[in-house]
Order: structure tokens, then C-alpha cells, then sequence
């Protein structure tokens, strides 16, 4: 009986408006969006298909093959260069071994018009390297790169990474794990029949592919 | 009896805590000009890879991880802070281009600023409440209890004292 | 042979047993309720005992099957090995998905079994039943999950010699820990469940005073001293074990069971202030539910696999449910909330920021909103995927710049709010209580700075956090001189213990953070020894070793020509993966820890060692026991008034009333 009264009292007392169903509002539009996000979003891969050197210029590359000769990737220009980053302990780059060969073959038979193929060593044992391609074969130029700087420059996360560079200098087909000779064919050529079909400014453009293959074992 | 106030006591009132605060001042004008000097090689490559993500781990970061992305990133690192040409700022940009989405302090640009600006949002709008609140309700207290209130209470203290 | 074949049906009779007792349990408590008609209560007890025996069984059957090598099941397929010792194999269970639903489902189940037995006389009252309902309805759907899309007893195929059969992640297999930290964490995590039940209860029936608070007081405490325990395991075994450097990484999935840790912490604050005084409800309520809510949320983050973590065990299919239940639990709750906002009012408002109720209230504020904090910036990589569809990281450089300020400002709440008396406080009271504790913390910062201490947010916080130190020593000194060892039981006094180890946490954190120094050394075996910091490092010999599961590098070195530590790089044979595992040299003043990168040979001559100088950091495991500690005794009752019209103050020899001083008794009441 006096509690009522007193409630009454309290409630005599005049309320200013109450901020709680405000509250309440903003907290069940923030709990919204919160499900909306969570439930939209997919659980995700950590896989990279692009490369941030797609369309633009080879960064320069001045190292030496494993037999001491020096290599500079600008004086390549002119012709096509197909990078190929590589670990001798890594699973994948040994089993896309025998597929680099493949591929630098059918090169070989296109005569001076073949690509280029070169493997670069990211801060790899270089005795480990001699002795894997002197074991599995391979001839063509393995590159050192003894600090990792061209690996970091090409933004190579995970090996193995290929890049195909056309005879202007840019890069223009961006690999993410192990790849087939016939797929790195077969790219090769419709880069070549697009380029002869373009004109010359309009190279860059389009030579430009997001070409990504993430076949990581 | 109450005792005089002690020497101690007196004390306690403003020499006391204007004595604390220059003791705490000076320690703190100190130690903050103690920690303005150049950084060393290391402690910018330290302080440069721990705000960058390791490429394919899981959210570790460059400072961290072990494998060998990550230590040629920090070679790298190394390699342009001593060269001293580029500030932290911008040795991080450099290694954003290679590696995209690998900067884990959000920038304060784009949807990123989002990060920031929601908890100083918040924060800013739960002082605000808190203050709101506070004074509402002291104001609500300050109504002092009359003489109706008082015999309420009386009656209500008469009661309690008849009942079992 | 019979046994195998039997498991994977007997493991799934067992949780469909177990899952039918739930929900039969809770459909017949809820008839019972609404019909008013005991009578379908009684069975109650014989339910909760069936989804006991359903959840134990299961877990059992899994354990059974993994440590008898049983590999007909998918799940023993996954995580068992031939060659992982027996003890390692027990702790296999929770190191994947469908495990470690079968560990939530027994933690659930024997909770619900304690609550059940312990309330059997008084299941007539609504407020209990209502609460062991909902009780019923959790473990139904956590049964429902380990009986559809986290099947554990799914069978195999044929072993596929490949993949299968390869024993949990390596890290999982090196120390004992593996034992302990899940179990806690979970004990904490689930515990949770029981005060949140009772909140449902208490809205459900309309008595949202102060009845449920008490009943569940003594449950949310031990939940959350089992899941600071239980992160602070974790933190150990990051630190120690696994070799990640650091204590804590802002990783998701240690946010996950950072998170209900906040609003839990909050809570307990927070409750004081509705026994003493009515108020606050609203906030309590919303407290508790938020961190039930937030534990089924951290547990969908870490289980989906939407965000990165070097913790998450992915799969895709439980994400929806839990999901789901995440967004039922939150849309009840608010509604029921908003049913009963009239009763959830309080009679009383408070009268001064300056008083006990102010500085909880404050608490609550800023726990609420370090929780949003850590909860966007775990979430906002997928904000940003889902606006703009671009990968973003979010780690521990955002979340450090982030709590620094929280932190600084909760130490200071800890300095001030033990002294402020209920109601009121005058700025003279204030100066009075709070001057010794000030030149504690003036005296701290004092030492730190002659000790090498530089940067403004570090000496802040030392200085802040002898100030806290000294409020609740204060605190623990006048109540042990009043009531000797007496004075330290009760939550009042327990709590200052507690206090007391999360100020040293907090400033052996900070120095962790801030003044942690490390080099990369190159040693030679037989050259003299590298020199760091008044440090030297030399290198004995390389070794190589092996063992069943496991063969590696290890390099011993010798620091400051004492005992070798042996740093090593370990390469699990069975999952062809190295991991680094550190040696750490602890003492008192900070660790010396090392580890050994690039790609040492066995026998050589050189080794790459990474060598961190951490200071303080023995005390964080200190602080964190001292934390334990505390929860232990405020576990404890306090003294309690006999009537409640007994005088507060202990003594009354004096003639003139007694001063503001002497009035505040801790423990008492409590």
C-alpha cells in the first residue's frame, strides 16, 4: 500500500523522454548488421590470383645465374621471358619440374621465336638447386636471388609462381602454384596472337590478363 | 573528543597532493624525454614488420611468422632502412604494392577510416550518455524530502514496529 | 572387432538419447509451468540424469575409439594416430570440430545434471524452472548439432592411407597443456550458460529483482574464474610452447573467449550495484545475455572459417545453426527485455558520479565499449569483404592502439572506485582515502623511470597502476586488521586480490609490449660469444634428434656462460611440417627467449638465433594465479550483518559520530 503510493510519488515526478528505447534501437540495428555481415561472408581461401604486376612494366632484375654469369632482365627485351620461382624443398615446384622441361622443349622448337625460360632461386641452397637439376635435368638459366629481393619485388608469396613477361618488358600472365606445359603453351601463344593482332600502343592493354590458376597441391 | 588535526593530516590536504603531482610531472617530463631519440636499424624493422601481415599465413604477422616469405620481407625491410632514403610511411606503402592487403593498421582512408571512427564515435557518444544521465539524475536527487515525504516515512517506520 | 563396429551406433544412440531427454525435458518443465500442475515436474530429474548419461556416453565411446586406435570413424580417422602416445590421444577428441562439441555437450550436461540436483526441491518455484527450461533448450540444440552437421560418429571409409590417421596438428602434441587449456576454457565458456538461464528465468517470470542474482552468484564467478584461468593458460602456452612469440595475438579465436571475458568481468561489477541499491538492471540483464550470446558468437567465428586464424578448424555447414542460434538467443532476449521494461526500472537513480554506483556504472561503459572494439575490429575484415570485396587484415597494431587508452582509463576506475563509499562521496573523504594510494603510484612510476622506463602511455600506466595497487591494498590491509585472516574471504576482499593480479598483469603486459628488445644473432661454434644488452650468447653444438613423431635441429647455447638452452627446429613426421620451438630462460626481472630460424645443419658450426629480451613477463603468470586466487576466495561468504538494521561500522567506542572513515568496512554484507 505505501509502496504504491510512493511509486506513484516517483512516478509524479515528471520524465523527461526515456533514452532506453532508443537504445534498444540502435543496439538491434548494430546486432542486424552484425548478422547480415557474418552471414553473407564465406569462409575464405588464403589463394592469390592476381598479381599487382599485371599490366605494368618488369621491375628491374640484375642478379647471376648459377654458373656466375650475370643476368639482367632488361636486356632481354625483344623477346618473351617466362619466370618461374622456385624451391628446391618445396612439393609442388618439384612436381611441376618435369612440366618446365616439357615446356622449355617445346620452346626449343620454335627456334630463335621461343620463349625464354628462367628459374629463379629465392634465397634457396644453392648446392641443393645444382644437385636437383643436375638429377631431374633442366638447362635452361636458374637466377640467384640471394637476399629475396626479387621475390619480394614480384610480391611471390608461396612458391611455385610463374610469370610471363612479353618483349616489351611488361608483365602480362600471372601464375599462382604449379602449372602444365601445355597450359603455359597455350597462354603463350594467345599473348603472341594477341599482340601481333594489336597495334602498337595499344599493347599494354591488350596484353593485359588476370589469367590466375590456383592449383597449390 | 576529536583530536586536533595532525601534522600528518595536513598533510594530506593540497601540499600533500601538489608535492604528488610535481613528483609525478617531473618523473613523467623525464622518462617521455628519455624516449625521443632516433631508433635504432632494428627497432625500425621491428617496428615496420609487425604492421605488415605475413602473405600466407594466418594473420601472424611479418615479425612473427618464421617462413621464408616472411624473412625475405624483412630483408627487404632491412635492406631500405639502411639505405635511410625512405620513412616507415613509406617503406610500408613499398611493400603494400608487392603484397596488397598485407597492412594490418588499417589506413585512415576509405571504408578503412570506419575502423577508427566507430569506437571514437562510440566512445564519444557514452560520454556524452554518461554525462546526460548524470545530470538528469542529480538533478532528480536535489529535491530535498518534505514534510509530506517525512510523515510517509514516520508511518511507515510505526507500522513495521506494530507488525510481527 | 564387435566394439569397433558398435561405436560409431552406440555414440550416435547416445546423443539421440541424450538430445531427446532434453527436449522432452524442457517441453515437459514448460507444460508443467504453464498448467501449474507439478506433477509433470517430477520427471525432471530422471531427464537431466539421461541427457548426463547421453553427453558423458558419447564422450566416452569418442575417447575409447581414439585411445583403442579405432579408426573405423571419420572423426578418429581425422585426429588419431598410431603413433601418438595414449595421454595425447585422450586430448585429440577436442583438437577438431565434432571433439570439441562432444566436450561443450558433457561440460553442458553435467552443469544441467549439478543444477537440476542442486535445485530439486524447489522446482515448483517458476524462477528455477524456468531457468532449468532453458537449460534443457541449450543443451537440445548443442545435442542437435553433435547428432547433424558436427557428426562425430560418422563412419569412415576404408582408411585412406594418405590422409588418414595422422594425429591432430603436431602443436597439439608436444605438451601437456593440451590437457588443460580447452577443458578450462570450456568449463568458463559453458558455465556461462547457468547465470544466463537464470536471467531468462527471471525475465520470463517478471522477478527481475534481486532473487536470481543471488542464486546465480556463485555460478558466474566460478564460470569466469575457469575462463581467465583458461585464456590465461592459452597465453602460457602461445608464449612457452608454440613458439609464437608472444602472449597474445589479437587473433580471432582469442578474441572469441576475450569477448565474453569482457562483459563477464562487467557483470560481476555490476551486480553489486543492483543488490545494494535495486538498479542497473537493465544493463546486468543485458550484460549476462550478451556474453552467453557471445560465446555461441565466438564460437561461430572460430567454427565457420570466415575469418583467418592460425587457431580456426574450419567446416561450413555448423556456421548456419550457429549462427542462427546466435541471432534467436539475441531477438528473445530483446524482446523479452522490452516486455518487461516497466518491472526493469528502477526505483532509485544515482545520486553522484562521484559514489560506488558511478564508478560501476562508468565500468560498465567501458567494458561494454572495449568489447565493441575488439568485436569490430574482428569482424571488419569481413565488413570490408563484403562492401568492397578486397581482403584487409586487421591485427595486433590496431588492437594495441586501441587499448591502450581503455586500459589506462580502467586502471584509474581501479584506483579510484574501492574507496568511493555508496551514494556519496565528498572531494575531502576522496583526498583522504586516496593519498597513500596516489604516492604508491608516484613511487612506481618513480622506480620506473630509474630503472630505463621512457614513453608516456607506459609511465602513465605504471603510475596508474600503483595507485591501483595501492586502493586495493588499502582495502586488504584494513580488513585483515579488523577481521584478521577472515578479512581476506568475501567478495569484497577476494576481489581486491583479484585486483591486485590484474594490476600486475596489466603492468607486466605493458612492459612486455613496450620494452621487449631482440636481435638476430649469427653464433659460431668455438667463436666468443655474441654480447646483446648485458647478455652473451654462445653456441655449443648443433644437434640432431628424433623420436617417433618427430625429428629436428636443436642448437645449444649458452647464456651468460650459465646453462645451455637448446632452441630447435622440429619437423612432425607425420604432417611434413617444421615448427619452431622455443627455449625460454625465465626470470624474475624478464625472460631471455630464443629461437632458431633459417636453416641450420646438424653438426655444423653456425646457427641464426632470434634472441628476445622480454622484461616481466614471470609476472603476468603471477599475476594471473593471484587472479585465480582471488576468485577462490571470494567464492567464500563474507561477514554478514545479522539484521540488517545493525550498525555498518565495526566498533563505536567513540562519543562523536564515527568519521566517513572508519563507517566503510569492507567484507561485510557482501
Amino acid at each position: 500500500m505505501l509502496a504504491a503510493e510512493a511509486d506513484q510519488g516517483i512516478a509524479a515526478v515528471s520524465r523527461p523522454k526515456r533514452l532506453a528505447p532508443y537504445i534498444a534501437l540502435v543496439v538491434a540495428v548494430v546486432m542486424a548488421l552484425l548478422f547480415w555481415v557474418l552471414a553473407g561472408s564465406k569462409p575464405g581461401g588464403t589463394e592469390r590470383t592476381t598479381s599487382h604486376l599485371l599490366g605494368k612494366a618488369a621491375p628491374t632484375v640484375r642478379s647471376t645465374t648459377l654458373d656466375g654469369q650475370p643476368f639482367d632482365l632488361s636486356r632481354r627485351k625483344g623477346s618473351w621471358v617466362v619466370i618461374n620461382f622456385f624451391d628446391s624443398t618445396c612439393i609442388p615446384c618439384r612436381a611441376e619440374h618435369p612440366e618446365l622441361i616439357k615446356f622449355a622443349e617445346q620452346q626449343r622448337s620454335f627456334g630463335a621465336e621461343g620463349a625464354e625460360l628462367y628459374t629463379f632461386i629465392n634465397r634457396d641452397n644453392q648446392a641443393a638447386v645444382r644437385r636437383w637439376f643436375a638429377d631431374n635435368g633442366g638447362d635452361w638459366p636458374v637466377i640467384t636471388d640471394d637476399d629475396g629481393h626479387i621475390g619480394v619485388t614480384f610480391g611471390v608469396a608461396k612458391v611455385p609462381e610463374t610469370f610471363i613477361v612479353d618483349p616489351a618488358g611488361t608483365v602480362v600472365v600471372y601464375y599462382g602454384g604449379a602449372i602444365t606445359a601445355d597450359q603455359l603453351s597455350a597462354e603463350l601463344q594467345r599473348m603472341r596472337d594477341a599482340s601481333a593482332a594489336a597495334t602498337p600502343t595499344a599493347v599494354s592493354t591488350a596484353s593485359v590478363s588476370t589469367t590466375g590458376v590456383a592449383a597449390n597441391g | 573528543m576529536a583530536k586536533p588535526p595532525s601534522r600528518l593530516s595536513r598533510l594530506k590536504s593540497w601540499p600533500g597532493w601538489l608535492l604528488l603531482a610535481v613528483v609525478v610531472a617531473a618523473a613523467l617530463a623525464v622518462g617521455v624525454a628519455r624516449s625521443g631519440g632516433t631508433r635504432s636499424s632494428q627497432e625500425r624493422i621491428d617496428e615496420i614488420s609487425q604492421q605488415l601481415a605475413c602473405p600466407i599465413c594466418n594473420g601472424q604477422s611479418v615479425y612473427e611468422s618464421e617462413n621464408p616469405t616472411s624473412q625475405a620481407i624483412r630483408t627487404e625491410i632491412g635492406r631500405l632502412v639502411r639505405e635511410g632514403q625512405l620513412n616507415d610511411d613509406q617503406i610500408l606503402m613499398r611493400l603494400e604494392q608487392s603484397y596488397s592487403g598485407s597492412m594490418l593498421r588499417p589506413r585512415g582512408d576509405g571504408v578503412d577510416a570506419l575502423i577508427w571512427a566507430l569506437p571514437a564515435a562510440a566512445a564519444v557518444i557514452c560520454a556524452a550518455g554518461l554525462v546526460v544521465v548524470f545530470r538528469r539524475w542529480r538533478g532528480e536527487a536535489a529535491t530535498a524530502p518534505d514534510a509530506a515525504d517525512r510523515a510517509l516515512v514516520d508511518e511507515a517506520l510505526r507500522r513495521s514496529d506494530l507488525e510481527p | 572387432m564387435l566394439a569397433e563396429a558398435l561405436s560409431a551406433p552406440i555414440g550416435q544412440a547416445l546423443l539421440l538419447l541424450g538430445m531427446a531427454a532434453s527436449l522432452f525435458g524442457a517441453l515437459s518443465l514448460t507444460t508443467s509451468i504453464r498448467t501449474k500442475n507439478p506433477r509433470l515436474a517430477r520427471n525432471t530429474g530422471t531427464y537431466a540424469v539421461m541427457a548426463l548419461v547421453g553427453a558423458v556416453g558419447a564422450a566416452v565411446v569418442m575417447e575409447r575409439a581414439l585411445i583403442n586406435r579405432d579408426f573405423s570413424l571419420k572423426f578418429t580417422q581425422q585426429v588419431g594416430s598410431p603413433n601418438t602416445p595414449a595421454l595425447f590421444n585422450f586430448a585429440a577428441m577436442w583438437s577438431a570440430l565434432e571433439g570439441s562439441i562432444l566436450l561443450w555437450l558433457m561440460i553442458l550436461a553435467i552443469y544441467l545434471f549439478i543444477v537440476v540436483r542442486r535445485y530439486r526441491k524447489r522446482l515448483n518455484d517458476p524462477l528455477i524452472a524456468w531457468a532449468v527450461v532453458v537449460m534443457f533448450v541449450v543443451a537440445t540444440f548443442f545435442f542437435l548439432l553433435a547428432a547433424g552437421p558436427a557428426n562425430a560418429f560418422a563412419r569412415g571409409g576404408p582408411p585412406n592411407m594418405a590422409m588418414c590417421c595422422r594425429g591432430p596438428n603436431p602443436l597439439l602434441q608436444n605438451h601437456v597443456l593440451v590437457m588443460f587449456h580447452p577443458p578450462l576454457l570450456y568449463l568458463g565458456y559453458v558455465g556461462v550458460t547457468v547465470p544466463f538461464a537464470f536471467a531468462m528465468a527471471a525475465l520470463i517470470t517478471g522477478r527481475v529483482g534481486e532473487g536470481w542474482l543471488a542464486e546465480t552468484r556463485r555460478w558466474a564467478l566460478f564460470a569466469w574464474g575457469f575462463l581467465t584461468v583458461g585464456i590465461l593458460l592459452g597465453g602460457w602456452w602461445s608464449y612457452e610452447v608454440l613458439g609464437w612469440g608472444g602472449v597474445w595475438g589479437w587473433d580471432p579465436v582469442e578474441n572469441a573467449s576475450l569477448l565474453p571475458w569482457l562483459t563477464g568481468t562487467a557483470y560481476l561489477h555490476s551486480v553489486m550495484v543492483q543488490e545494494r541499491r535495486g538498479m542497473l538492471r537493465v544493463w546486468n540483464i543485458s550484460l549476462l545475455v550478451a556474453t552467453f550470446a557471445l560465446t555461441i558468437l565466438g564460437t561461430f567465428l572460430t567454427r565457420s572459417g570466415v575469418v583467418n586464424s592460425v587457431h580456426a578448424f574450419s567446416d561450413g555447414s555448423i556456421g548456419a545453426y550457429l549462427l542462427g542460434f546466435f541471432g534467436l538467443i539475441v531477438v528473445v532476449a530483446l524482446a523479452l527485455i522490452a516486455w518487461r521494461g516497466d518491472r526493469l526500472r528502477a526505483p532509485g537513480a544515482i545520486d553522484s558520479p562521484l559514489s560506488r554506483e558511478g564508478a560501476f556504472l562508468a565500468n560498465n561503459v567501458v567494458f561494454a565499449l572495449f568489447a565493441f572494439v575488439v568485436l569490430l575490429g574482428t569482424v571488419f575484415p569481413l565488413i570490408v569483404e563484403a562492401l568492397q570485396d578486397r581482403k584487409l587484415a586487421v591485427a595486433a597494431p590496431f588492437f594495441d592502439t586501441m587499448s591502450v587508452p581503455i586500459g589506462l582509463v580502467l586502471l584509474f576506475l581501479m584506483a579510484i572506485a574501492p574507496v568511493l563509499p555508496w551514494r556519496k562521496a565528498s572531494a575531502e573523504l576522496l583526498s583522504k582515502r586516496l593519498f597513500w594510494p596516489a604516492w604508491v603510484g608516484a613511487g612506481a612510476l618513480v622506480l620506473a623511470v630509474a630503472v630505463g622506463a621512457d614513453g608516456f602511455a607506459p609511465l602513465v600506466a605504471f603510475f596508474l597502476g600503483g595507485f591501483a595497487a595501492g586502493s586495493a591494498l588499502r582495502q586488504v590491509v584494513l580488513a585483515t586488521r579488523r577481521q584478521g585472516f577472515a578479512g581476506m574471504l568475501g567478495r569484497a576482499n577476494g576481489g581486491m586480490i583479484v585486483h591486485l593480479g590484474v594490476i600486475i598483469l596489466a603492468v607486466a603486459l605493458v612492459s612486455a609490449n613496450a620494452f621487449t628488445r631482440s636481435a638476430d644473432l649469427s653464433l659460431s661454434v668455438g667463436q666468443p660469444a655474441a654480447a646483446f644488452e648485458g647478455h652473451t650468447f654462445a653456441l655449443r653444438s648443433i644437434d640432431a634428434f628424433s623420436d617417433a613423431r618427430s625429428k629436428g635441429v636443436k642448437a645449444h647455447v649458452i647464456i651468460d656462460g650459465g646453462q645451455a638452452y637448446a632452441p630447435a627446429l622440429t619437423t612432425y613426421t607425420g604432417m611434413g611440417r617444421t615448427i619452431g620451438t622455443p627455449s625460454v630462460k625465465t626470470g624474475v626481472g624478464g625472460d631471455i627467449y630464443l629461437t632458431l630460424v633459417g636453416s641450420p645443419v646438424a653438426g655444423g658450426s653456425t646457427a641464426q638465433i632470434k634472441v628476445f629480451l622480454k622484461p616481466l613477463t614471470v609476472w603476468l603468470w603471477i599475476g594471473g594465479g593471484l587472479m585465480a586466487l582471488g576468485t577462490v576466495l571470494a567464492a567464500f561468504p563474507g561477514r554478514r550483518r545479522r539484521r540488517p538494521t545493525d550498525p555498518v561500522s565495526a566498533d563505536a567506542v567513540r562519543i562523536d559520530p564515527p568519521s566517513a572513515d572508519e563507517s566503510e568496512v569492507v567484507g561485510v554484507g557482501s
